[in-house]
């Protein structure tokens, strides 16, 4: 029972993160129709940040989040308006490879900038752990960081709900045409938008860093996760990007201890081709379109 | 009809130069670069089939290519099968797999499709990591020396030089596109195309689109595998990264996607300009121009930089490569030069 509780704890813990992921992801997907094949590779870049931000200047990874966050949002806005707004209206094939491109580039630059070799950012509280009782232990990192992405998931439900950016948003989200007509400026909010996805992925790799090896290559498995989330929460839905993270974090954790570590994303990806083939439209999506 | 034979009789001397190349070259590195090229072409000339004519733009094209290579290595290892028959068993295994896949992935489109193509890869990726008494796990498979081709106690060769990897590069090249115009002129790619251009019209015209997908994932699927056995021989290794991982699909969907999707010359063109501009970067070439030509000294901080990390920058190049091409030529150079060539050539284009 306690090796069930723990691997509960820590699944639902690594999903928070997880659904920062996907969030990011579906926001833009929402918005823009675009898959961004990048993301996982935006959060590399994040990760690359913190590091940066810890070894040169000493700031601790979870302070961070302050100043990554405001300068992966100018990232993606940078990489909407120079690069994915010229192929909004293309055939999807197109923007897939657009942005595997673009991920290619990241993934290759940071890979000349600090070569191949994995980085650990050690903090003082790296493994440190709380004891609950009944032989049930949290680790501290990833309680911080689930701390920081629940605060920052309401932050970004608030926002989306109630301001008047967050609106326009949402109203571009549901049609971009009719939106553009209402006189809401769609172009912006595809750049804020894709602003806000890049911050959220940066976001997360900040708040992995500590307990994640750092490596050029990282994105890949991360870009790939996102979309199993979303895919699974139904694309373009906030709340399901924010379930399936919960959800993936605790299958991963589960198959990890009663299967084995080597084959947890073999069971992730097998859930994911099982959802897209028996319920295509995720848990909360309403259409496939 | 002169042009006909004109263009026939050139190709014609084209074929027999590539013929006679190894009597006359014996510098081993220019025949790697040789089968290198003839590999790449096989490659994208296989993706072509699939994500060119019939519009299904699969990013887990390492899956087959996976399995052809770990196949034969694998039988040819423990088994001690010799190549030319474990490249069959590899055959027959794609077919089955690519069937398995197809009935999967072909009931999605679009974006999920491609999703769906990457998740199944990574599956054959970490299967083969983890199934460490079949594949050797994450070491791979090193095959220190094949035996020798033989018919009837004759040998025929013995494969100590890189020659018959020559020939035998330069016949899968030369059938792959074979392959293609055939798809191409044949009623199979009218339909492959038909489905590119629209699924549901091609439906309603009474095409049963996913009998006609999944031809066209086996035909690309067994192609794949023969370029990876054939890659497997020729290299000696292969490992889950090298074989399986997810940028060998992206480099196979490049060459295509770089020259040219959905014509025949596009994926050739394609190797001619990827395979010796990342062979180019990986030997160094480039810096030791730089340096030769005066623009940057050899001792200098930026030389050294560039001595040290351009080697490892191919894949950037990929990437910068697939960024201009969708921006700026969305059709690939096969494209960008039909716009070029005068509009009353077009036809004989």
């Amino acid at each position: 029972m306690a090796v069930f509780l723990q691997s509960l704890i820590s699944g639902v813990l690594i999903g928070g993160v997880y659904a920062l992921i996907g969030i990011g992801l579906t926001l833009i997907f929402g918005v823009m129709r675009v898959v961004n094949f990048a993301h996982g590779d935006i959060m590399m870049v994040g990760m690359y940040l913190t590091y940066l931000l810890f070894t040169l200047m000493g700031i601790d990874p979870f302070v961070s989040v302050l100043i990554s966050f405001p300068l992966m949002f100018l990232f993606g806005g940078f990489l909407q308006k120079v690069f994915i707004n010229r192929v909004l209206n293309a055939v999807a094939q197109n923007q897939i490879l657009l942005t595997i491109g673009l991920g290619l580039i990241m993934s290759n630059t940071v890979m000349l900038i600090f070569t191949s070799d994995y980085k650990i950012l050690t903090t003082s509280y790296s493994s440190s752990t709380i004891q609950v009782g009944g032989g049930v232990s949290v680790s501290v990192p990833l309680l911080v960081s689930f701390l920081i992405t629940a605060a920052i998931t309401a932050a970004l439900g608030w926002f989306l709900l109630k301001t008047d950016t967050g609106q326009a948003i949402r109203a571009t989200a549901q049609d971009r045409d009719a939106a553009q007509l209402m006189g809401i400026n769609v172009s912006r909010m595809s750049v804020i938008a894709f602003g806000l996805g890049a911050a959220l992925a940066g976001t997360a790799g900040a708040l992995i860093s500590p307990t994640y090896y750092i490596f050029p290559q990282v994105g890949s498995t991360f870009t790939l996760k996102a979309f199993v989330i979303t895919v699974l929460g139904g694309m373009g839905s906030v709340v399901g990007a924010t379930l399936g993270g919960i959800l993936i974090g605790v299958t991963e954790s589960m198959s990890a201890v009663y299967i084995s570590s080597g084959w947890k994303d073999v069971v992730v990806f097998v859930l994911f081709l099982l959802v897209l083939l028996f319920k295509p439209s995720g848990l909360m999506g309403k259409s496939r379109t | 009809m002169t042009k006909t034979i004109l263009k026939a009789a050139i190709g014609l001397l084209f074929l027999a130069a590539l013929l006679v190349i190894p009597r006359y070259v014996e510098s081993p590195y220019a025949l790697h670069m040789m089968i290198l090229l003839f590999l790449s072409v096989s490659q994208g000339q296989s993706w072509n089939i699939l994500g060119g004519y019939a519009g299904q733009y699969s990013v887990g094209h390492a899956a087959y290519f996976g399995v052809g290579a770990y196949t034969t290595m694998m039988l040819m290892y423990s088994r001690q099968v010799v190549p030319w028959v474990g490249v069959w068993v590899g055959v027959a295994i794609v077919i089955v797999v690519a069937l398995v896949i197809g009935s999967i992935c072909f009931r999605l489109r679009g974006p999920y499709f491609v999703l769906a193509s990457i998740a199944v890869a990574e599956i054959m990726r970490l299967s083969a990591i983890n199934l460490t008494t079949l594949t050797n796990g994450a070491e791979g498979i090193l095959a220190t020396e094949i035996p020798a081709f033989k018919i009837g106690g004759r040998v025929i060769t013995d494969f100590l030089t890189k020659v018959p990897f020559y020939y035998i590069g330069l016949f899968l090249a030369l059938f792959t596109i074979a392959i293609t115009y055939w798809v191409q002129h044949s009623k199979l790619g009218y339909y492959f195309q038909a489905i590119r251009e629209d699924q549901d019209a091609a439906h309603s015209l009474g095409i049963h689109i996913t009998a006609y997908k999944n031809i066209g994932l086996v035909i690309s699927a067994v192609l794949t595998s023969l370029a990876g056995a054939f890659y497997g021989i020729y290299v000696g290794f292969v490992d889950p990264p090298t074989v399986l991982g997810l940028d060998v699909s992206v480099q196979i969907m490049l060459i295509c996607i770089i020259g040219g999707m959905g014509t025949i010359w596009g994926p050739v063109l394609g190797s001619l300009l990827l395979v010796p501009l990342s062979e180019a970067l990986r030997s160094n070439m480039i810096t030791e121009g730089l340096v030769k030509i005066g623009f940057v000294s050899a001792d200098s901080r930026i030389g050294l930089f560039l001595k040290e990390n351009l080697a490892h920058a191919h894949v950037l190049l990929y990437g910068i490569l697939v960024v201009l091409v969708i921006l700026f030529m969305p059709d690939g150079l096969m494209g960008f030069i039909k716009k070029l060539a005068p509009r009353r050539n077009r036809e004989a284009v």
